[in-house]
């Protein structure tokens, strides 16, 4: 019976709900008033730099992950492409307890969603298709000063993430999360809301 | 000592029968429906009258009922003609006292008694042999006789693990009110309750969101917890957010009999107006389903690669003249890679020409065969089982369905089952690899459990066959 009540006062709960809490958003308002650490705060000006474009540097980061560049945790990159495109992954894996994985990205000058090539393998016969490297937008939500479009299906690294994207200057921004145990679809949109409400804006220098 | 009746059930048996647990929050969350009035209750224990018909998205959609519960047993009888002719009688009169008080609509309540196989083996051989029906076209394949009724199997994509059941019967109770159900439940386990060691208690829901509201998958995988719910689309009849239900997919009047389509011989003609229930127990993974198929991909995979679909669709017309034949699906699988789900199933879900039925309806080329009576559950596997460890049953909630299919034989179900993994109607295998991405459908389930059952007619839903016994 406390099961079924409990769930009630979940439902009653959800009626106006977000998908945060009060503390969550107390911790988001908080990190938006700090800026990028000391720590970190160097390799993104080296991003920043090497693109020729402002980057954002995250003040705050899912645990157990930092956002150190070049870090414990930095799984991918900076890979940076030809057309200046960015990516920054940073993992934490264990066997059997699950993933924390966190993509940002940028792609200066370009504003559209872009095409990934998917590869399906079927019957021995391999075919390749261009699909947008993120689908399914459910909406768009205010975070911190951005407009953020969260879209649900994501491609390539960011398989199985949820995506924040958001554009400023003629530039594309991205920002995922992998759904994985131990975190749920909730858990992330918390973690994402989190944040993207906490980026610096990192101006080139050089 | 004489056992009581819920210590021969067993206490929490008798607690689960009654028990809304989770599924008490649908009483809160939708409304019962508006049917229509009932007449007499078909021959058939398997159809409903009083069902609704509306329009959703422009297309014809069945409502059916808001709650579902199948129980499943062994028998505690003797197998003795006197035994048996005593709990046919305790059965029959259990059940009419629940007809008495409620139409056999959705509305008011529906029970269904489906015999397994075990049932008629250890109880009714010699009767069963030359009684059950026998399917014509799967005796020609094999070149030898096939009972109507199967011996249910694993199929590719099916893991190791299914368990194959041996339940001597399944009583399937639907209504669009849960104390209907519990009422319906209560009273034939009350007067009934000692001829069966129950084996499962199985609960569900479907439907609710038509008129715009969150619908029950929706809200109660929300309140459950269970991953992936926050990607349910508000309004979906099912958790995988698309209508199963529309009018050309669900098997019509009497389609899905035994005799209908001349497909099974019904022998002396007992089993005449009964059909072949197949129950299983699939989960359903709403994060592998939401996040890595795309909102065109499932449209792909659920029904047929690049059908037109209004962005966001939930309810899509599958009409009998756009049904695909064999090749539609070997052609999809050639240039796409992949097949849809309800594609791969329509050239043998679907008549391939026009038919006078046995009951004198002509019956046209493209319309559905099977009659579906699924449910999403939150059942993990079972509301309870008498077996947890063989069952894998665990408290916490998970998002599955409980798929009832009645069709003409177990072979009929077989071959649709089949057709899902790219085995099609003339043996041509499709290789695509179990439970891989581009079976798309296919590989966010897992099946748990199945059984096919015989659905007598209603005649002869208690104890089939026992009042024959010399």
């Amino acid at each position: 019976m406390s099961r079924v009540i409990l769930l009630v006062v979940c439902v009653a709960a959800l009626a106006g709900c977000s998908y945060g809490n009060k503390t969550e958003d107390t911790a988001a308002a908080e990190s938006q008033s700090r800026g990028c650490p000391a720590a970190w705060k160097a390799g993104w000006q080296r991003l920043a730099n090497r693109v020729d474009t402002p980057v954002y540097c995250p003040n705050w980061m899912p645990s157990p992950l930092d956002a150190s560049i070049g870090g414990q945790w930095n799984s991918d990159g900076p890979i940076v492409d030809r057309d200046r495109s960015y990516l920054v992954g940073f993992l934490w894996h264990e066997a059997g307890s699950g993933d924390v994985h966190v993509n940002l990205r940028g792609y200066p000058g370009r504003t559209t969603v872009p095409q990934c090539i998917d590869v399906q393998t079927t019957g021995g016969k391999t075919r390749r298709r261009e699909v947008p490297c993120f689908s399914d937008p459910r909406g768009t939500r205010r975070v911190g000063d951005k407009n953020v479009t969260v879209y649900t299906v994501s491609r390539d690294a960011d398989q199985w993430h949820v995506t924040y994207l958001w554009r400023r200057s003629g530039t594309l921004y991205t920002v995922s999360e992998h759904v994985a145990p131990p975190l749920t679809f909730r858990r992330v949109i918390a973690n994402l809301d989190q944040l993207v409400g906490g980026l610096e804006l990192i101006r080139p220098t050089a | 000592m004489k056992l009581t009746r819920k210590q021969l059930l067993g206490a929490a048996a008798a607690g689960a029968l009654g028990a809304a647990g989770i599924y008490e929050l649908v009483d809160e969350l939708a409304e019962a429906p508006e049917r229509a009035a009932a007449g007499a209750p078909p021959e058939e224990q398997h159809l409903l009258a009083g069902m609704k018909v509306f329009e959703h998205e422009g297309v014809e959609v069945i409502e059916p009922p808001l709650h579902h519960q199948v129980v499943t047993a062994k028998l505690r009888v003797e197998a003795r003609r006197s035994d048996l002719r005593q709990a046919r009688e305790t059965l029959e009169d259990a059940v009419r006292r629940i007809e008495h008080r409620y139409d056999v609509t959705p509305a008011g309540l529906a029970v269904t008694f489906a015999w397994g196989l075990p049932y008629f083996r250890r109880y009714v051989p010699a009767l069963a042999t030359s009684h059950i029906p026998v399917d014509i076209r799967a005796s020609r394949s094999d070149e030898q006789p096939v009972s109507a009724v199967l011996d249910a199997r694993r199929f590719p994509s099916d893991p190791e693990q299914t368990i194959l059941e041996a339940n001597d019967v399944a009583i399937l109770i639907r209504s669009d009110r849960r104390e209907h159900v519990a009422d319906g439940a209560k009273t034939l386990f009350d007067e009934a309750g000692d001829l069966f060691a129950l084996t499962s208690i199985r609960k569900g829901f479907q439907g609710g969101g038509f008129l715009g509201a969150a619908s029950l998958p929706k809200v109660m995988a929300t309140a459950a917890g269970v991953p992936g719910a926050d990607l349910i689309p508000e309004t979906a009849q099912l958790f995988l957010g698309f209508t199963s239900t529309q009018t050309h997919t669900q098997g019509q009047s009497s389609i899905a009999n035994f005799e209908t389509l001349g497909l099974v011989d019904v022998r002396t003609g007992y089993f005449r107006g009964g059909t072949n229930l197949h129950l299983s127990h699939i989960y359903e993974d709403l994060e592998a389903w939401y996040l890595d198929f795309d909102f065109r991909e499932r449209i792909d995979t659920t029904f047929r690669p690049r059908l037109e679909a209004p962005d966001g669709a939930q309810t899509l017309a599958q009409r009998p003249e756009d049904s695909a034949a064999a090749p539609d699906v070997e052609a999809d699988f050639r240039r796409f890679g992949a097949i849809g789900h309800g594609a791969s199933i329509q050239p043998t879900s679907r008549l391939q020409m026009d038919i006078r039925g046995a009951d004198g309806r002509l019956y046209r080329k493209g319309q559905a065969i099977p009659l579906r009576a699924d449910f999403n559950t939150l059942d993990n596997p079972f509301f309870w089982t008498a077996d947890p460890e063989r069952d894998g049953f665990d408290e916490q909630p998970a998002a599955g369905v409980h798929f009832l299919t009645f069709n003409p034989s177990s072979d009929d179900f077989h071959r649709n089952r089949l057709a899902m993994d790219g085995v099609l109607p003339d043996g041509t295998k499709l290789p695509l690899t179990p439970r891989s991405r581009a079976q798309g459908l296919n590989s966010v389930l897992r099946t748990s459990h199945r059984q096919n059952f015989l659905v007598p007619p209603r005649a002869h839903r208690s104890f089939p066959l026992a009042e024959l016994l010399s």
